[in-house]
């Protein structure tokens, strides 16, 4: 959304980077860490966290508002019927267990008894119910609404049991209703969820409460007394709105935000070099949720061609990519899944770097220099296409280094980036492209129909490339409707392996999350586990003799 | 006179509707509109409820009907609802029937935006009338040179490149200014001495700066105006008859030499709402600026036309304030002598 304004601001960062750096020496803010903050403290309960969030939500109600800006707060104050553990595998967080008939067309959730909103009103299956009509009532434009269309009949026989048949098996339903904010029926209902004003002022049942949102500063959230799930450890949540990077991260030095996402360079550069922020701030490292890839527009030729695309896919250097665009802090990647989870086949192997190979399967596909212009041509044509992408800094420097390797080995590359509505709308939408690099994300349930089946294509659908392969339709179909996960592994291990031959995109790194985070902050597992940091953070704490001073209730 | 304004008031309604229509129909030119955000990139969500939400905004119908559409809730001054911002009223507050009251995102940015800008443009024009003066009366001398010299670093030095050194060094190594944000987050604990304290400053850098760089410009003004001025020969006769310099200069000269500066400060009536996107961003400021670069960014229309409608209201307004200002100060445009 920001993109014009991050290339700025980036160029804004490396001024300021060269100013810190030659800057140094000044020691600042002596207050704050004048305690010894890698000394052990016990757990204890109280204090104050703040960070910082690059743009406001829209509303509190996530399913409408849709931004990951509105779920980072919402998922504080309301809960889900299921979570993904630590190591993301599926647990009740409403519910205290679920069944799957045998006929795997219906789930039983059963609810955990006494469940309490956070004004105190019991919260039963009847909520869960209310929650599901809302989102997929005609009036309610919700972008997640599909999964939940799928849905034929949801019952509440008893307060604490709620079941949903689906008219056929739907494997990924238990990650869609691991995503389903449940809301409270009593104060919701027969409002419009698109004007209420309840997204602005939500009651839910999850750790914390929202206290006051000051429009365009910050939001502050306490602890809910009334919590489901037992009590977290710091007393108030507060996340300021600093729309521009640098200032976060002038915040963060200056102790007044507590933790913050970085990019490479703050990570490995920065904070590193500066002996009186790595003495405070820690810094921890997690698999992001995302790659980058090059896709393709396999309506195009030459690209509908499996021999040019592995070609391509051999001449690109992902190291070099990862090295340089991300300075190593990256990954490489054979399959649309986070490495070390189930769903990743650990018998693939990404493409190595053979410019060798590369230029002969381009032989091979009838591509030779014929009139000694080192450009490779074909019935009289150059190879020569352009790469798209949207203003995102990662992605253009990463088309940089493609172009480069493919001109050595003859295709001619031109690279623009455009704004992101127009991208979408004129380019995407309209399939006029050839090859693009964008992001997936590697979601947490397997399921990538919409991304792959043959049927996906229209536009506004998202196989915008046009990959069609009968074998991994049906695959994508079969995984549908397992729901045992180790049948179900099966089916995505070999999807992903078809996937990788036939090269549809050449997957070009999957980057790491890096966070700091202020020492005076405890609790925090280091190394991360699968699912990242924040999967307990209700536990983290700050002791009583490192809070800050300034900032009580 | 009173023939004048309002002849010029009526004349602004068509003016109005013809720059609204040019404002939505280049909007609309450019491709998207609210489902082609980021956000709705999300293979978890359909085609069809983005075509539900285009549906629920009129954007399946033609531009031209779209326009009439808004130009029907416009005769009721209603700027409607952003689609961005949980339909947040444009403009101004609602009420819902349950006396929830929702403030409009207008409303919210525009106070924020005047006050950084009024308080800009008073300490632009406290410091580049005196500075021009100056300059005038030593033209060429060291006060002249230095004052210039002074303006042009101002001038070339790049805002944000300096709002970032400025907060690092006040903000960071010493612990003189708040970095960013309108308030500290123990705001309400203060009493008001101590809100007064903390509001201001916060404002100190976001006003300063451009205040700094944008001095250059209005400092040139008034010393080209002086210099006309006292070549001129009635200042030769007030000084021949031997009025104090002070008087000559401030008195005589000055009310003259200021008569371009009122055209500036009309024509900057309609910037004042404007505020800077990026030092709206660099300091946490949630004002115009923001709200409209954003507002294009999402493709959030009711937003971006009622920027546009309120601005060129504005600019029409300044321009008429700007020539109501010029017949008080020029007895000439006045009298009808020479048209304003």
């Amino acid at each position: 959304m920001t993109n014009a304004l991050s290339s700025f601001t980036q160029s804004a960062s490396i001024v300021l980077v060269t100013l810190i750096i030659s800057a140094c020496g000044s020691s600042y803010n002596p207050a704050a860490t004048s305690q010894d903050l890698s000394k052990p403290y016990p757990s204890e309960a109280g204090g104050t966290l703040i960070s910082a969030m690059t743009a406001e939500p829209s509303g509190l109600i996530s399913m409408i508002a849709g931004e990951s800006a509105s779920s980072a707060i919402s998922s504080n104050i309301f809960n889900t019927l299921l979570k993904y553990d630590k190591n993301l595998e599926l647990e009740g967080e409403l519910v205290k267990s679920w069944e799957i008939s045998s006929d795997q067309k219906t789930i039983t959730f059963r609810l955990k008894s006494g469940l309490k909103w956070a004004d105190g009103k019991p919260l039963t299956s009847a909520d869960a119910l209310f929650t599901w009509q809302a989102v997929t009532d005609d009036k309610t434009a919700s972008p997640y609404a599909s999964d939940f269309q799928l849905v034929k009949k949801a019952e509440t026989p008893d307060p604490l049991t709620f079941t949903v048949t689906y008219a056929q098996a739907y494997a990924p339903a238990l990650d869609s209703w691991a995503g389903l904010q449940i809301l409270p029926k009593h104060l919701l209902q027969g409002q419009d969820l698109h004007t209420t004003s309840f997204a602005r002022n939500p009651v839910g049942s999850h750790y914390y409460k929202l206290d006051r949102w000051t429009h365009g500063e910050n939001l502050k959230l306490s602890r809910n007394p009334n919590s489901v799930l037992g009590q977290a450890k710091i007393d108030q949540l507060i996340t300021r709105i600093i729309p521009d990077n640098s200032a976060q991260f002038l915040e963060l030095m200056a102790d007044n935000i507590d933790y913050m996402g970085l990019d490479p360079i703050k990570y490995s550069r920065i904070i590193p070099s500066r002996p009186a922020l790595q003495q405070k701030l820690a810094l921890y490292k997690e698999l992001g949720n995302s790659y980058t890839y090059m896709g393709f527009n396999l309506k195009h030729k030459p690209f509908d061609d499996v021999r040019v695309r592995r070609a391509i896919n051999y001449a690109i250097d992902k190291q070099e990519i990862i090295d340089g665009v991300y300075l190593g802090l990256g990954i490489n990647i054979a399959s649309p899944y986070k490495p070390g989870t189930r769903w990743s086949n650990p018998a693939l192997t990404p493409y190595p770097y053979d410019p060798a190979k590369a230029r002969q399967l381009l032989k091979e596909a009838g591509f030779s220099d014929t009139d000694g212009d080192g450009i490779l041509d074909r019935d009289g044509k150059p190879f020569a296409f352009e790469i798209i992408t949207n203003q995102n800094k990662e992605r253009e420097k990463s088309a940089v280094l493609i172009q480069r390797r493919l001109k050595d080995i003859g295709i001619d590359v031109k690279i623009r980036a455009i704004e992101w509505a127009s991208f979408i709308s004129r380019f995407i939408k309209t399939g006029d492209f050839d090859v693009v690099v964008l992001g997936w994300g590697l979601g947490l349930d397997p399921d990538q129909f919409n991304i792959w089946h043959s049927s996906q294509q229209a536009p506004g659908q998202f196989n915008f490339i046009g990959y069609h392969n009968p074998a991994v339709d049906q695959l994508l179909e079969q995984g549908r409707l397992e729901l045992n996960p180790d049948k179900r592994m099966k089916i995505y291990h070999e999807f992903a392996r078809v996937l990788l031959e036939d090269s549809p995109i050449v997957y070009l790194s999957a980057g790491y999350g890096l966070t700091a985070i202020h020492k005076r902050v405890k609790g925090i597992d280091d190394p991360a586990p699968p699912a990242g940091i924040g999967h307990n953070s209700q536990d983290w704490y700050i002791p009583q003799p490192l809070r800050r001073n300034e900032i009580s209730q | 006179m009173l023939k004048y304004i309002i002849k010029r008031v009526l004349w602004m309604i068509p003016l109005l509707v013809g720059i609204s229509l040019v404002s939505f129909l280049i909007m609309h030119l450019a491709p998207g509109d609210i489902t082609s955000n980021e956000s709705a990139f999300n293979p978890k969500a359909s085609e069809e409820s983005r075509q539900k939400l285009r549906e629920m905004y009129n954007l399946d119908k033609p531009v031209i009907v779209q326009y009439g559409l808004w130009l029907k809730r416009m005769a009721t001054l209603d700027f409607g609802k952003s689609f961005a911002s949980h339909q947040k009223p444009v403009f101004w507050q609602t009420t819902d029937k349950d006396g929830n009251v929702t403030k409009g995102l207008i409303q919210e940015a525009l106070p924020i935006t005047l006050m950084i800008n009024l308080l800009g443009l008073a300490i632009t024009l406290l410091l580049a009338i005196p500075l021009g003066v100056i300059a005038a009366r030593k033209y060429l001398g060291w006060q002249d040179r230095a004052i210039t010299l002074f303006n042009f670093i101002g001038f070339s030095i790049p805002g944000f490149w300096l709002s970032l050194l400025l907060m690092y060094w006040l903000g960071v190594v010493n612990n003189w200014f708040p970095i960013s944000g309108l308030h500290s987050l123990n705001y309400d604990s203060f009493d008001t001495w101590g809100k007064i304290k903390d509001s201001l400053s916060h404002l100190f850098l976001p006003v300063i700066i451009p205040s700094i760089t944008g001095l250059a410009g209005i400092t040139l003004f008034v010393k080209n105006g002086m210099l006309d001025v006292l070549h001129q020969d009635y200042i030769t006769t007030a000084r021949a008859k031997g009025l104090n310099e002070r008087k000559v200069i401030y008195t005589h000269a000055l009310r003259n030499a200021l008569l371009p500066l009122i055209t500036i400060i009309g024509l900057s009536i309609p910037g004042l709402i404007g505020g800077s996107v990026i030092a709206e961003t660099i300091f946490a400021i949630p004002g115009m600026g923001k709200l409209f670069y954003d507002a294009v960014l999402m493709r959030d229309f009711p937003v971006v036309m009622g920027i546009l409608t309120i601005g060129s209201a504005l600019t029409l307004l300044g321009n008429l304030l700007a020539d109501l200002m010029y017949a008080w100060a020029d007895p000439r445009v006045r009298r009808g002598v020479v048209k304003g």
